[in-house]
This record gives structure tokens, C-alpha cells and sequence, in this order.
């Protein structure tokens, strides 16, 4: 080589700490010196080794010891803005954060993301749906990279036996970027020594995708669709129109499971008077209908329990059973509210009623852990599921049914004013979900928002589109926080908001 | 015992003559160490110094042969005192720790060893944890070398020069009788790279070639008045300058010449290949160093040598010095110095860079950018420059724009952390009786200030958690809950804060995280782990440890018990009885745990022994994705995932396969009364026969009402007394495939 370089290649590598960024990190020094190039990687492994976002830097130079004839490099130890060659990122949210913090840059950067995600706390902890937008990171990444090779690594990784590092560093050495050889790669491998062949899978996986350059595709998310039912119900689902019918078939089928073709008559007849009005508005209402209409109740919780699919599932799937006895044990506790959900109303009314009284009730549970897999404990749940055709006659169904006739109403009486505030109304159906006291949270929010915001919308109180905005920003409040304060605030902030036009007359 | 193996490592210090070490920096400054024929090594683990202490640890061998005695400290005081040694005696000794924070555990024992001084060098190695990366508050360790007269070497991050400053820093250490510090940044502990290395020695006397004896009393050597006063002169008068003439003469200084001589860069060795670097990036340097503009390295940080200072600027028309963080002690000596010696070159430092945080890359662009703008040297395009910088910094804003604002990623507990199910029945707790004030403290546990706990109201250092809560207490309503770890118990949470509050009648709550090691750091050893470095069946048992200290309300709760947990702390909130109220919260290191699992279940299956592994999982049918499960635990293989539901929106939980089936999930859903969604599921292997048949009859049973369980393999074939009924009832079962 004639004249020096001026400047090393680059290399930042984010991951989360803990998971292999050191392997692959030494692996790619020592790849760079079995070929002969100047190399330095640093990290700040510190406390981020405990699972927190850490990074990896790397430098090496392209022009081997000998060609230096002697000069010695002065290597960063800092990762520098706008300077770097290469971004790996083990996991898509820190490829976002490698771009925030402006290490990505269009004229240099190639970015070898993968796209698998390791949700934050604070993702997993929201009420809802708390998961960053996926496709913004894929879009800054585009807008951002020079070029990027975003690869399930993930996927590989399992398929191979091994861990993400080694298909990250198959797609390093794919990349092309760095000026060692896969066989350089390969001898770093073979040197650690450990899982080496494993490993080795993995680099020829990730070196393969990162040649193959294929597309990115969306996660596939898996549906588990009911089973087809009678005839002339699923010929009724299906003459709804196009935008609600596969929600709308479901909702059927799985209604025919939960209870009965009666019970899932009763729910093409609730949604009659919607089919000919605002599509969107008779798809989001099919969908919570049928959510609501198979409440949680025990009878339906002991037909999961005991669901033929799901012995197999754990076996296999989980624990990799070909044989080995294995025990699954259920974690219940109900309380007096569960017991009366199968009592006749009147029955279950005087119960609470006396266990309010006494302050029973958020208090007295019977804590019991199931061994499932036991003839007892089968038993159990499968008498509980034997109650199915008694459900009709249980305090919780005429509950439900009443509190779903309610919402269906006011649904019906804003759609005739304005489907907008139809869909929200319908929308807040979200809200209503879960066991024991994240049920009854949901349902109390439900009930403030209904009469604070939703009845005096409907009686002409509160102006149309500030309607609209208030149930929807009322129903992300009551998901803002279990504690209910998001609510309280939203709450009086609409109803300060709603007096004002008075206060100015 | 400690979370890393460093037996490859342990081969690379016995390295000799001639013979190339490659690997950190932090391990490459141990080498040095037996290279410079140290008797004696201690230290307290923390990073980014661990290693030192980690690979010495797994050295024993080495050490015996070098005649090495090595110490795991209970704390930074307890390192810094085993310097003493080399007060009276020809002993080389080194000690280590992380810094600010270990300085100042150790700042007594610092002052007292640096008034009488030291015969044998005697050397402090300190991380500093500063800047990207860091746990600890952000200060400089600086101020200590100036205040204790103690030497500090910070060298270009640079393998052979740090082993060259290792061993430079004793010859410093013992020419002019005090101690040295050579401080290395995170990234330089880290950093890796190679050199050449040198046969290990023994020291002048060591555990190999004992001192006969002490030596003729002599009152200097005590810190005690009235030569402490002598030792004042000493410092100032006389080693002070003896460390200026040893700079000088051994170079540990460096200048490195440029063309553009009318300005210079003063940089603390630390920072120089930053500086180098963001000087190529602007076209005033190339990749090996040599810079158009003169930079004068300060290997030896403190003290200055004002002659080298004055002969660097002299003839200047501005210097810029480049030292991070705050107060800008180099700068204000330089000034001092040079407005002394009536020079008069500019000084730039602060002004053109922030006084605050890490001098990362972009920084100093910034930072260079603006003093050649206000020096304007000929030969440089000074406005160039500036609108080169600018521009490699411009997609900045608009890149973070486009991610919209990334959420941090904290580090929080392990899978399995025995410490989170308690934060998971304090939140209970707190649910029920209301919010209490939480004195929290160094260690795992205070991932628990972060989401989904949020706990916590002030950190005030390594076991003073209680004594920080002490006059709390008395002024609150509801009694004060601490918190503390195992590690900062022993490292200081016994006498400042149990003894304290004992002595002092106080009140309150003390929750004892018992994990047996100190975890955060790498799950080294300590005062009541089963082991110590130093012998197995170490016994300083906590508990009883409190008894004779004279606690008298004391339960141990096994962490992962959360009702028994939550039971227990409300019982302490609300008992009549005064005085201390301690939880030991017992349940060891899931990480230490696991690896000792692992290969314990692995020689088991190996023998053919019954082992049995259980994780838990989620019902998606059941979940209908409130979280609540989340947040009461955070544990990292609890997470979600889109709902199999076609009707529903919101994403499920999901138990993904790292889960280690510590139990946490089944606990909370029954003390918080969640759903019926989580389910423990255990496989037994090598199954005995008892467990075989039980399973044969479950499944026989099972197979009545069409469900199906996988069948036994054939190889295990069944005793003969239960091989008929094992035949008819794998008749009525078929295995799926």
C-alpha cells in the first residue's frame, strides 16, 4: 500500500447490556489482528451491563501493521457525530437512539440493524398499547443511513442455536465495509473457542442475509381464528358489509364457542342496526361487541385452562417435552365477586350486598394454586367449564348484558348525530377489561366518562367536535395511569373547558 | 465466584521478557503493577476498575510465587490504609477503586498517609467514573491531589504508555516520599491494545522475603501534631518541587511540536487522543498524531511544572487547555503561573468549553472551532473551520427529530433479581397504608428508583441509607422504610447507620437486601457471603451480626414470598413497638445463582439424577392486556406481544424464554389479586419412577376428555410392577408428533 490512510474505519455498536456486545466486540479485534490491521475498541460496560442500552466502539485501520511500516496510529476512544462508518444495533429502538444522538449520517453511515425488539419498562407497563412506532424507526433509518441492512437477526439467531452477536457479525463481515475477510471472521470465532460451531452457524446465517440484502418485512403477527360454525350464521355474518365482515364472522364464531348459536344471534341482532350506517363505526363496534359479549368470567377462564391446544402448546413449545412428565400449575384467586358471577342474580345480590356490609368484598379471596395437569385439579376447571349452559342464568351475565345494552345505546343515540363521537363512544369499550379490581377500575372510568363527558355531549351540553376530542382525550387519560389522577385532571379540564361559553354569557 | 472468568486472563500477567500482552487497559495497569514488584494489592471493586481487583483474585497462584499479598476490602477506607505498609518499609503497594465516590470513603485514611508520606511507592489506581457511562455523581478526583499533596498521573490512553506511567509513578512515589494516583477514565479502563512486556518482580521485601522487623521508632511517621505540622512544610517546600524536578528529568510530560506555533494545546493525557482526532477531523492533524498546532500532554496532571508551562507558552499568543469537568483547577494554575513568570499568553479553556460534562468529539469540534475563531492563526482558515464544524454537526437536530424522542433504556434487574419481589410488596404496601418516605441507597436495588417502582427520595452514598433517613423519621407521620444492600451494609451501613440509629433510640424501618454478594460490581465476595478470596466458610451472618447489636424486631423473609413479604412490612409500619425494625430480605444473586445451577443441574442429568426446571407463562386467551403484571415487576422476560386475538388491539404478555422461573409472576397475581392468567409449568427429567407413573396415570385420565399429553419415551422403560397399567394406558393415548 502506497500512502497511508487518513482516517480509521468506524465501527459504533449498540446493544443492551448483558447480551453479548463484548463477544462481539473481541471477535471483531480479533479478526482485525489476525489480518493485521491497527484496531482499539473501548466500552462503557459499567452498570448497563445489567440489561441497560450500552455501546461499543471500534476503530480499525485500513492498512495492515506492516503497510504502516512502523507509524503508529492515534486511535479515538470516543464514537464522534458524523463520524462513523458502520452502526450495528442489536435491537431496533437503539438503532433509533444510535440516530437521535446523530451518529447516523447519510454520507457515511451504513446501518446494520435488527429488527427485533426488547420492549422498555415503560412500554410494557402502559394500560394499552404503550409499543414505540415501529415503522417511524424504520423510516429515520432510511432517512437517515447512507444504507442499511436491517435483518431479523433475531429469527437466525433461534434457527441457529446461538445468539444475535454472531449473526451481526456475519453481517458485518456481509457488509463489505471493513477490511477483513469472512475467513478472518471465522478464525476470531474458531479462537474463543466456545459454542464456536453454534456461532459459526450463525456468522454464515448473518453473512448470507446481509449478501442476500432482503427486504424488511413487518413482524408477522399470528391470529388465532375461531373455528367455521353453522351455516346460516356464517352466511349472516357474511352479508355484512366488507369493511366489518371478517370481524364480524369472528365475532360469530367465537360467540357459537363461548355460549350458543342463540347467544350468537343475539349479537348479529345487537349489530343490525349498525350495518347500514358508518362503516368504520359498525367494524369497531362488531369488534368490542364481541369482545364484550365473551366476558371474562370464570366458566370461560376454565375453558381456556383446560383447552386440548394449550397442554400441547406448554409441552412442546415451552417446555420442550418429548415425554418427560411435566406439571402445570394455575395461579387463581378469586374472591366473593367471582363465586356470585354463577349465582342467580338475586342470590349473588344478597351476598354482595352483606359482604359490602361486613367489608368483605376487596378483601376475602381464596388464594389457590392449581395443579392443572392433576385429576383434581382437571376436574375442577372442567366442572366450572360444564357450567357454560347455566351462564344465562348467572348474576355476571345479566350484569354484563345490561351494561352492554347501555353502551349500545349510547353508541346509537351519537351515531345519529355524528359517527365521529360514535366511534369514540365505541372506542371506550377499550377501557372496560380484565379481573377483579382492573375490572372494576375500568368499568367505574367507563362510568365517569359516560356521565361527565358522554351524557352531557349527547343532551347538547358540550358542543359537537369539542364532544368528540373530550371522549377521546378522556379515554386516553383513563389509560394514562392506573391511579386514575390522568382522568381526574382530563376530566375537570373538560368540564372547566365546557363552562366557560356559560360563564361568558 | 465473581461474574466473569479471568483465567486467559491470569495467562497474560505471567507474560515475560520481550513477550506482547494484548487486552484492556485496566488489566494492562495490573501487569505493570507485578512488573513494578508490588508486595501488596488491595482494593474495593467498582467500575471501571473491577478487574484489577477480579483477575488478581483468580491469580492466587502467581501472586504466591511473587510473594503478592492481596486484599478484597470491605471498603475504599480499608484499601486506602493497607497503604500505610509503605510508610516504614521499602514496600511497593498498590490499591484501587472507583472514584469520586471511593475517594471519598477512603479521604481519612488519604490524609493521614500523605502527611507523613511514604518510603515504599505506593499507588492509588482510580476510576473515574465520569462522563458516558457513569454511576456515581460527576466530580473530579483532582481536587484530592491538590488538597492531600498526593501525586496524579492521568496518561494518554495508550497501552504502553499507561504501563510506562505505572511504573514511572513508583520510581515518583519513592523519590519524593508521597503517594501517587493514577487515574484512568472508563474508556481507558477499557480500551484495549497491546504492548511489550516485561518479566514480572518480587519485591524488595514481600510474603516471600519478610522484613525482620520494625524499624527504630520515629514520631515523623505518625500523623499526629506536632509533626503534622513539619509534614505541612515537607509537602509544599520540599516534595512538591522534588516532583517537578522528577517530571522534568523523566519526561513524563510530553510535547508534541507543530507549525502553527503561535497557539498551543495544554490537554490532560486522558483526553489527548480526543483531541487528536477531532484535529484530524478538521484537517489540522493526521491519523498518527502529528498536529499542525503544538500540544503540550500533561501525563502528570498534578502538579503542573510551571517551567515546562512557561517554556510551552512563552512566545505564544494563546493557549487552550482541555481538562473536563468542573472547577478548571489547570487553568486557573496556569494563569497563576505564567501571570507569575509575566507571560503573556491568552488562556483559553472554559470559554470556549463547556464547564460541565464528557469532551466528546463534538464538543471539542465545537470547542476548537471557537478558539481559532477568537485567535485567528495564520496559516489556518479559522471561519472554514467554524462552518466545517457546523456542517458535520448539522443533521443532528433533524435526526433526532425524525425518531421522535427515544425513551431512555436504563438498567434495571435481572431476570429473576431476588430484589425486585420486594419492591413489588412495597408498592403493595404502599397501596394500602399510602406512600411513605423510602431512603434509598447504593446497590442493584436502586434500579427500584426507575419504572415501573419509581421509589425512592434521596441517595446519599454506599450504606448510609439509614443514617440519611434519621431525622426523617422523628418529623414524618408515617415511619420511613430504608433500604439497603448486603454490600453497603458491610461497607458501611452497619456502624453509620444501624450502630447510629441504635445508639440514638431512633424508629423506622430497615430492609436488608441479602443477595451474599455484591452483585452490582460483578458479584464479588463480602463480609457474609458463603466464601471469601481468602477461605471458604466465611460466617459474618447479618442477622446475627444485628442480635448482638442489639436489634430486637428482626424477621428474614425469602424475597420471592411477596405476600409474606407484604405481611411482614406492614406489621413494621404499623407496630406499637419503638426501635429499629429490620427485614432481612433473603434471596441470592439470580445471576450467581444461575451459574451455579446451571452446571450443579448439568453434572445432575449428567448422573442421571431427578431435575426438575420450571418457568412460567401467560394464558393469551386469558391476558387481556392491562399490564398490571408489569407493572409490579419490570422483570425483563416478562414482556408483551402482539394480542392472537383478532378482535382485540392492545399486546398481551408474554413470558419469553429467558425466564428462569423464580416465581415473581405467580406470586404478584395472587398478593395483588391480578388474573388468572400466569401458570407455572415444570418438567422433570430423569423422572423417577414414582413420577412416571403418576404421570402415566394423569395422562390416561386426561386422554378421556380428548387432551393429549406427549407420550413417555420409550428408552425409560417402566418398572415392571406398573408395566401393565402403563400399557393399557398408553393404549387410549396416541403421541402427537
Amino acid at each position: 500500500m502506497s500512502a497511508a490512510p487518513d482516517r480509521p474505519i468506524t465501527l459504533l455498536i449498540a446493544a443492551l447490556g448483558g447480551e453479548g456486545g463484548g463477544v462481539l466486540t473481541d471477535w471483531i479485534v480479533k479478526a482485525a489482528t489476525h489480518a493485521g490491521y491497527p484496531v482499539q475498541s473501548t466500552s462503557i460496560p459499567g452498570v448497563a451491563q445489567r440489561t441497560g442500552a450500552t455501546t461499543y466502539y471500534i476503530e480499525v485501520v485500513p492498512a495492515t501493521w506492516r503497510a504502516l511500516n512502523g507509524r503508529r496510529p492515534v486511535l479515538s476512544l470516543t464514537p464522534g457525530v458524523g463520524d462513523i462508518d458502520i452502526m450495528a444495533a442489536t435491537e431496533l429502538l437503539e438503532a433509533g437512539r444510535a440516530i437521535a444522538n446523530g451518529f447516523v449520517t447519510r454520507d457515511r453511515t451504513l446501518m446494520i440493524g435488527a429488527t427485533g425488539r426488547s420492549y422498555l419498562t415503560t412500554e410494557k407497563m402502559a394500560m394499552g398499547d404503550g409499543r414505540y412506532d415501529r415503522d417511524l424507526l424504520i423510516q429515520a433509518i432510511n432517512d437517515n443511513a447512507r444504507d442499511n441492512l436491517l435483518i431479523d437477526m433475531e429469527t437466525l439467531a433461534k434457527a441457529n442455536g446461538t445468539m444475535i452477536s454472531s449473526v451481526m457479525l456475519g453481517a458485518l463481515a456481509g457488509s463489505g465495509v471493513m477490511p477483513m475477510t469472512a475467513d478472518d471472521f471465522e478464525a476470531a470465532i474458531r479462537a474463543e473457542g466456545k459454542a464456536a460451531d453454534a456461532n459459526l452457524r450463525g456468522f454464515r446465517a448473518g453473512l448470507d442475509a446481509a449478501k442476500a440484502r432482503l427486504p424488511v418485512a413487518t413482524p408477522e403477527e399470528i391470529k388465532k381464528r375461531s373455528r367455521e360454525t353453522l351455516d346460516d350464521l356464517e352466511r349472516a355474518a357474511t352479508a355484512f358489509p366488507d369493511a366489518a365482515r371478517e370481524i364480524v364472522l369472528e365475532g360469530v364464531r367465537r360467540l357459537v364457542a363461548y355460549q350458543s348459536a342463540r347467544y350468537a344471534r343475539l349479537y348479529l341482532d345487537r349489530l343490525a342496526p349498525f350495518a347500514g350506517g358508518d362503516p368504520i363505526l359498525l367494524r369497531e363496534t362488531a369488534r368490542h361487541l364481541a369482545v364484550r359479549m365473551s366476558f371474562e368470567d370464570v366458566i370461560r377462564v376454565a375453558q381456556a385452562k383446560i383447552a386440548p391446544e394449550r397442554f400441547a402448546r406448554i409441552a412442546r413449545e415451552e417446555l420442550k417435552a418429548s415425554g418427560e412428565p411435566f406439571v402445570i400449575t394455575d395461579f387463581l384467586k378469586p374472591g366473593i365477586d367471582e363465586f356470585c358471577q354463577i349465582l342467580p342474580p338475586r342470590l349473588a345480590r344478597a351476598i354482595l350486598n352483606l359482604s359490602a356490609r361486613r367489608g368483605w368484598l376487596g378483601r376475602v379471596y381464596f388464594g389457590m394454586e392449581v395443579n392443572t395437569t392433576s385429576i383434581t385439579g382437571f376436574l375442577r376447571f372442567w366442572l366450572l367449564a360444564k357450567l357454560r349452559g347455566w351462564r344465562p342464568h348467572c348474576h355476571r351475565y345479566h350484569e354484563e348484558q345490561k351494561a352492554i345494552e347501555g353502551w349500545l345505546g349510547l353508541i346509537r343515540d351519537a351515531a345519529a348525530r355524528s359517527p365521529e363521537l360514535a366511534r369514540e363512544i365505541a372506542e371506550c369499550a377499550r377501557l372496560i377489561k380484565g379481573y377483579g379490581d382492573t375490572h372494576a377500575r375500568g368499568t367505574a372510568n367507563f362510568a365517569s366518562i359516560e356521565t361527565q363527558v358522554i351524557r352531557p355531549a349527547l343532551a347538547g351540553t358540550i358542543p359537537l367536535p369539542l364532544a368528540v376530542d373530550a371522549v377521546a382525550s378522556a379515554r386516553a387519560a383513563a389509560l394514562a395511569d392506573p391511579e386514575g389522577e390522568s382522568l381526574t385532571r382530563c376530566l375537570a379540564a373538560i368540564a372547566a373547558q365546557t363552562a366557560l361559553p356559560t360563564a361568558a354569557e | 465466584m465473581a461474574e466473569r472468568s479471568f483465567s486467559k486472563e491470569v495467562e497474560a500477567l505471567k507474560l515475560g521478557d520481550g513477550e506482547t500482552f494484548e487486552g484492556e487497559g485496566i488489566l494492562a495497569v495490573t501487569k505493570a503493577l507485578l512488573q513494578s514488584g508490588v508486595s501488596y494489592v488491595g482494593g474495593y471493586q467498582g467500575a471501571p476498575v473491577s478487574h484489577l481487583i477480579d483477575v488478581m483474585v483468580d491469580a492466587g497462584d502467581l501472586l504466591d510465587d511473587l510473594g503478592v499479598h492481596l486484599e478484597t476490602c470491605t471498603n475504599e477506607a480499608s484499601a486506602a490504609a493497607m497503604l500505610g505498609a509503605s510508610i516504614n518499609y521499602p514496600l511497593r503497594g498498590a490499591v484501587t477503586w472507583k472514584s469520586v465516590v471511593g475517594t471519598n470513603v477512603a479521604a481519612d485514611a488519604l490524609s493521614n498517609l500523605a502527611s507523613p508520606g511514604v518510603i515504599g511507592g505506593a499507588m492509588i489506581v482510580i476510576g473515574e467514573d465520569y462522563g458516558e457511562g457513569a454511576s456515581v455523581i460527576q466530580e473530579r478526583s483532582y481536587a484530592y491531589a491538590m488538597k492531600c499533596g498526593i501525586w496524579l498521573l492521568d496518561p494518554r490512553p495508550d497501552l504502553p504508555t499507561i504501563v510506562n506511567t505505572v511504573e514511572q509513578g513508583f520510581a515518583l512515589s519513592e523519590a519524593t516520599h508521597a503517594p501517587v494516583m493514577l487515574e484512568l477514565r472508563i474508556r481507558a479502563c477499557h480500551v484495549t491494545g497491546e504492548f511489550t512486556t516485561k518479566d514480572n518482580r518480587r519485591g524488595q521485601f514481600s510474603g516471600r522475603n519478610k522484613l525482620s522487623g520494625p524499624p527504630k521508632f520515629d514520631y515523623m511517621r505518625l500523623a499526629h501534631p506536632p509533626v503534622t505540622f513539619v509534614h505541612e512544610k515537607l509537602k509544599a517546600e520540599h516534595r512538591l518541587p522534588a516532583a517537578q524536578a522528577f517530571a522534568r528529568e523523566q519526561k513524563l510530560n510530553e510535547v508534541f511540536d507543530g507549525d502553527v506555533s503561535e497557539i498551543g494545546i495544554v490537554v490532560l493525557g486522558g483526553l489527548y487522543n480526543s483531541v487528536v482526532r477531532t484535529l484530524g477531523r478538521i484537517g489540522l492533524a493526521d491519523l498518527f498524531g502529528a498536529a499542525r498546532i503544538p500540544i503540550y500532554v500533561l501525563n502528570l496532571a498534578y502538579p503542573l511544572v510551571p517551567d515546562e508551562v512557561a517554556q510551552f507558552c512563552a512566545g505564544k499568543r494563546a493557549v487552550l487547555i482541555v481538562e473536563e469537568g468542573n472547577p478548571d483547577y489547570i487553568e486557573q494554575q496556569i494563569n497563576t503561573q505564567l501571570r507569575r513568570a509575566d507571560i503573556q499568553t491568552q488562556i483559553h479553556g472554559k470559554d470556549c468549553l463547556p464547564a460541565a460534562g464528557e469532551y466528546t468529539q463534538d464538543v471539542l469540534l465545537r470547542g476548537l472551532a471557537a478558539f481559532l475563531t477568537k485567535t485567528r492563526p495564520a496559516g489556518v482558515d479559522a471561519d472554514a473551520i467554524a462552518a466545517r464544524v457546523e456542517t458535520m454537526l448539522a443533521h443532528r437536530p433533524a435526526a433526532t427529530k425524525s425518531t421522535g424522542e427515544i425513551p431512555p433504556r436504563p438498567p434495571g434487574f435481572c431476570t429473576g433479581c431476588p430484589e425486585r419481589p420486594v419492591f413489588s410488596a412495597v408498592k403493595l404496601m404502599q397501596r394500602e397504608l399510602g406512600p411513605t418516605h423510602i431512603s434509598t441507597d447504593i446497590g442493584c436495588h436502586s434500579f427500584a428508583t426507575l419504572p415501573p417502582f419509581s421509589m425512592g427520595n434521596s441517595i446519599l452514598g454506599y450504606g448510609m441509607s439509614l443514617a440519611a433517613a434519621a431525622a426523617v423519621g422523628p418529623n414524618m407521620e408515617r415511619r420511613p422504610i430504608t433500604v439497603m444492600g448486603d454490600g453497603g451494609f458491610w461497607h458501611n451501613g452497619l456502624i453509620t447507620g444501624v450502630a447510629s440509629n441504635l445508639f440514638n433510640k431512633g424508629d423506622g424501618v430497615l430492609i436488608v437486601m441479602q443477595n451474599g454478594y455484591t452483585s452490582a460490581t460483578g458479584q464479588q465476595f463480602m463480609p457474609s457471603s458463603k466464601d471469601s478470596y481468602a477461605a471458604s466458610g466465611q460466617t459474618m451472618d447479618i442477622e446475627q451480626t444485628l442480635r448482638t447489636f442489639g436489634v430486637k424486631w428482626l424477621r428474614k423473609v425469602r424475597t420471592y414470598n411477596v405476600a409474606t413479604m407484604l405481611k411482614t412490612l406492614k406489621e413494621a409500619m404499623q407496630t406499637a413497638e419503638r426501635g429499629l425494625k429490620v427485614i432481612i430480605a433473603d434471596g441470592e444473586c439470580q445471576l450467581a445463582r444461575q451459574r451455579r445451577v446451571r452446571v450443579e443441574d448439568a453434572e445432575k442429568l449428567k448422573r442421571g439424577e431427578r431435575v426438575t426446571r420450571a418457568r412460567y407463562g401467560v394464558d393469551d386467551e386469558i391476558c387481556t392486556g392491562d399490564h398490571s403484571c408489569m407493572r409490579l415487576s419490570g422483570c425483563p422476560s416478562l414482556t408483551v406481544k402482539p394480542s392472537p386475538d383478532p378482535l382485540r388491539t392492545d399486546p398481551v404478555a408474554t413470558v419469553i424464554e429467558s425466564c428462569v422461573g423464580c416465581g415473581l409472576c405467580g406470586e404478584v397475581a395472587h398478593a395483588a389479586v391480578l388474573c388468572p392468567s400466569f401458570y407455572r409449568a415444570e418438567i422433570i427429567r430423569n423422572a423417577t419412577a414414582w413420577d412416571r407413573f403418576l404421570f402415566a396415570m394423569r395422562r390416561g385420565f386426561l386422554g378421556l376428555f380428548g387432551i393429549r399429553l406427549p407420550q413417555a419415551e420409550p428408552a425409560l422403560a417402566p418398572i415392571p410392577a406398573l408395566a401393565r397399567a402403563n400399557t393399557t394406558l398408553d393404549a387410549r393415548t396416541t403421541t402427537p408428533t
